[in-house]
């Protein structure tokens, strides 16, 4: 059967990483040049960039120094790009391009022929149990397909294969680009291992990986600086915070496991939600409370990986990194795995009863209803995208929380996946059109621009961008219709029919409206801000209007960007508007599902309440953006103290950042210190303690060592005349005397 | 008893005898400052040792002595290693001397802390 060869797919990426870094990338570097080597070219940035782009550089070195200081600090580019380079993104490509076509054909295989691929699914021939050792069999490395891991293959490898082609095009001349592409590889793989996973350890090693190649990848512009003035932190610390935030979910996800195991004695997901006596069901036979707990902290796991409330702030700050990994992270591999385990333990969670799944909802629309209030007034254009994802996940959550809570078996896991399935492909679209904008900006200005406010009337010099973008836009608002309308609509509804069940549902049901509306209006606020503005003709695409002054608010003069980066945008605009029409997802996910209809969506009056609520955000945007203007909004919420103290509130994210800055800085900062104190005074202090009684006693005896051979010998003689003696003695005792010897 | 069944040497007659030489040895080995002295103590020892092993073998009455020479043969052993140690030692102690113009072994403490 074909499916158990599906680890080619798992392994591919894998295979692209060591290729690129043992073959290609060696080939680049043995081929650079040495006065532009990675080392300096930190430094020699000015003369390269000079030699790559000619004169007009001079221009903008110039008259602003600022911009110069920033530059200097941007990723090393390299004059022109050697051959081991392009390999290195050729080969990532094709062997994407290979598993992208693979993994289509399987879901569409087992999607048209439901024979080929039970909803068991079945586990694939490469697997490790360590040498058929039965003490070790629960720790066997196996891995697994079923229709859920191929809906997440399709997403991964398809989001995947259209980022690195992307990043050919917006990583240019970078003098990382190998290496930025053997990353990539190794991030699809580590997301491949999650998907693939048959049990929990495998999963978490996933995870695990999933965390490294995040971290490599947001720190990958290593020379760049904060920029206190726009609130935006290093890079590298970006990195450090998005490990760190991580492991602390992961604390809660390996004590789920923990649980999990010391109860059933397996890690594996068909062992533990199956009916056998290693089953949840068996194992915690009247004691779902533990259970409850069990997957609570599990779920803690998907809370840090999936940004979710209280462990969001990393991923705003993991915006530092190249946009082309933004795109993955949001859409594919890094915060969709929260999501997917969640899936995932489904049964296990459905086991434990309605209160873990409540607990998963109710984070997700707490989450959804924060992020959309954050990205409200942020005026970063990529943090504006990052705050939608963290919502959109909370949107996830809600839907595989309330699908679970009622009545498991109904929907299953299928509407968190549809709503992971579409987000997939518009916040990829987004995020690529974000990189393409700030890309052409920096071809235009010199340097790095994501502030929203100097940017404006862009659609003009890039239409593609902006349609794509609006089309992005249309999606996330729910414009009915478009794959986001269906996905988000059947989360919004089951909320408000489970509601029936569990009333505390019906406050799910009006955060996740209302984020709707916030929603739609802070996608349509970015798209004006930055891509029309008031007095545009043709809504921004034909410039300003006579008498109107210029829209773009910038230096220079943008141009739409080069065919690998709107390849990928158009092809991603049309699977956004594609994807919800897969309306046999939760059939095919969950045995016995209800799939939902196209008729029930449309007649359904919620519904409709629902795309009132976000065509309400987005004309309360044109009307804010278009009519009135961003300046003279801006003025208005300066001149108002009600306003004023609203926008700080969302715009320092509620003080929540600031709060685990606080936090860690005078908090955890001081129990570090007693901690340090501790360990330095009382376990060093042990440590030199008995080393020190041990170096004291050394110095006493060494006074025996005499060299005199005589005293020696006294040593000697006595030792075994005390030797003789003690035998003696004992003999004495155990023999019943000296002269049974004899 | 006549006084020639009492004179007629027995095992603990050697026994005794090894031992009394064993301590006289040992009590030279101990006591003498001269290292040449120590090396007379230190053959006294292994002789008491030989007499002791050729008495054992010799009065051995679980098999005939004829068969089993096991103590005569470990006694020459003995010499022969104890001749090439005295051959070794009183090297030494000539170098010594040379180096410090004493046989003292108390005044030989070099190979201390």
């Amino acid at each position: 059967m074909i499916y158990q060869y599906s680890w080619l797919i798992l392994l591919a990426p894998l295979l692209s990483f060591v290729v690129i870094i043992f073959g290609t990338r060696m080939w680049d570097l043995a081929s650079r040049p040495r006065a532009t080597g990675a080392s300096d070219a930190g430094h020699s940035h000015g003369h390269t960039d000079a030699a790559g782009h000619g004169h007009d550089d001079h221009e903008a070195h110039g008259d602003e120094h600022d911009s110069h200081g920033h530059n200097d600090d941007d990723d090393p580019k390299v004059p022109v790009l050697s051959w081991g380079a392009r390999f290195s993104a050729y080969v990532g490509i094709f062997i994407m391009l290979a598993s992208c076509v693979f993994s289509w054909y399987l879901l569409l295989n087992s999607v048209l022929n439901p024979d080929v691929l039970t909803y068991a699914g079945t586990d694939l021939t490469l697997h490790w149990n360590w040498g058929n050792l039965a003490a070790l069999a629960p720790y066997a490395i196996s891995f697994h397909v079923d229709h859920l891991a191929l809906t997440m293959l399709v997403v991964v490898t398809t989001i995947s294969l259209l980022v690195q082609i992307y990043s050919q095009g917006y990583m240019e001349n970078s003098a990382g680009y190998a290496r930025f592409f053997s990353y990539l590889s190794l991030f699809t793989f580590s997301m491949l291992v999650i998907v693939f996973a048959a049990n929990f350890l495998v999963i978490f090693v996933g995870w695990e990986l999933v965390g490294l190649s995040s971290y490599l990848l947001i720190g990958f512009w290593i020379n760049k600086r904060a920029r206190p003035d726009e609130d935006r932190p290093s890079p590298a610390t970006a990195a450090v915070q998005a490990f760190v935030v991580n492991r602390i979910g992961d604390v809660g996800f390996i004590i789920g496991i923990m649980i999990l195991f010391w109860k059933t004695g397996t890690y594996s997901f068909a062992a533990l939600s199956g009916t056998g006596p290693q089953s949840v069901a068996h194992a915690f036979a009247g004691d779902s409370t533990l259970l409850t707990i069990a997957m609570v902290c599990i779920f803690c796991g998907a809370i840090g990986k999936s940004a979710q409330v209280p462990l969001q702030i990393w991923l705003p700050n993991a915006m530092e990194g190249p946009t082309p990994v933004s795109a993955l992270i949001h859409a594919a591999t890094m915060v969709a795995a929260g999501v997917y385990m969640v899936a995932r333990t489904f049964p296990l969670f459905a086991a434990s009863g309605s209160t873990a799944f409540e607990v998963v909802a109710w984070i997700g629309a707490i989450t959804a209803l924060y992020a959309a209030l954050t990205a409200l007034t942020q005026t970063d254009f990529k943090r504006v995208l990052a705050y939608s994802t963290i919502s959109q996940l909370g949107y996830m959550f809600v839907g595989l929380g309330v699908s679970g809570a009622v009545d498991p078996e109904k929907f299953g896991a299928g509407p968190g996946m549809f709503h992971l399935f579409t987000h997939a492909f518009f916040k990829a679209l987004l995020f690529l059109a974000a990189g393409s904008v700030i890309s052409n900006l920096h071809h235009a200005t010199h340097e790095e621009v994501q502030d929203m406010r100097k940017m404006g009337g862009l659609a003009k010099f890039m239409p593609i961008t902006a349609i794509t973008y609006l089309v992005a836009a249309f999606t996330i608002s729910g414009f009915p219709f478009l794959s986001g309308f269906y996905s988000k609509d059947t989360i919004i509804s089951l909320a408000h029919t489970n509601a029936a069940t569990i009333p505390s549902f019906y406050g799910i049901w009006v955060l996740t409206l209302l984020t709707a509306g916030l929603t739609a209006f802070y996608m349509f606020r970015a798209y004006i801000v930055a891509f029309g503005g008031k007095g545009g003709k043709y809504a921004g695409f034909g410039g300003s209007r006579e008498g109107e002054p210029e829209l773009y608010r910038g230096v220079g003069t943008p141009h739409e960007a080069p065919w690998t980066i709107t390849l990928p945008l158009v092809l991603l605009a049309i699977a956004s508007i594609v994807a919800g029409y897969w309306f046999g997802l939760f059939s095919y996910l969950t045995p016995r599902a209800e799939n939902i209809s196209f008729m029930e969506i449309v007649t359904d009056g919620w519904t409709w309440l629902g795309v009132f609520i976000a065509f309400a955000g987005i004309a309360w945007a044109w009307n804010l953006y278009v009519r009135v203007g961003w300046e003279r909004v801006h003025e208005v919420v300066e001149n108002n103290a009600v306003l004023r103290a609203l926008h700080r509130l969302t715009l320092h994210k509620f003080y929540l950042d600031d709060f685990y800055y606080w936090l860690t800085k005078y908090v955890f900062l001081g129990i570090a210190h007693i901690a340090a104190a501790f360990d330095s005074s009382i376990v060093d202090g042990i440590v030199n303690g008995v080393a020190g009684l041990v170096a004291g006693l050394g110095k006493g005896l060494r006074r025996t060592e005499t060299g005199k051979v005589q005293s020696y010998m006294y040593g000697f003689f006595g030792g075994v005349a005390a030797l003789v003696i003690i035998v003696l003695v004992l003999v004495a005792f155990t023999q019943g005397g000296v002269k049974n010897l004899w | 008893m006549s006084i020639l069944e009492l004179a007629h040497p027995t095992l603990n007659h050697f026994l005794v005898l090894g031992a009394v030489l064993f301590c006289i040895g040992l009590y030279g080995a101990l006591a003498k400052r001269n290292a040449i002295a120590i090396l007379m103590g230190i053959e006294v020892m292994l002789n008491a040792v030989n007499i002791t092993l050729v008495a054992f073998s010799f009065y051995n009455t679980v098999k005939p002595f004829s068969t089993y020479l096991t103590g005569q043969i470990f006694a020459i052993f003995i010499i022969t290693v104890a001749a090439a140690e005295a051959a070794v030692a009183l090297a030494m102690i000539i170098s010594i001397y040379r180096k410090r113009s004493t046989v003292d072994v108390g005044e030989i403490n070099l190979m201390k802390w």
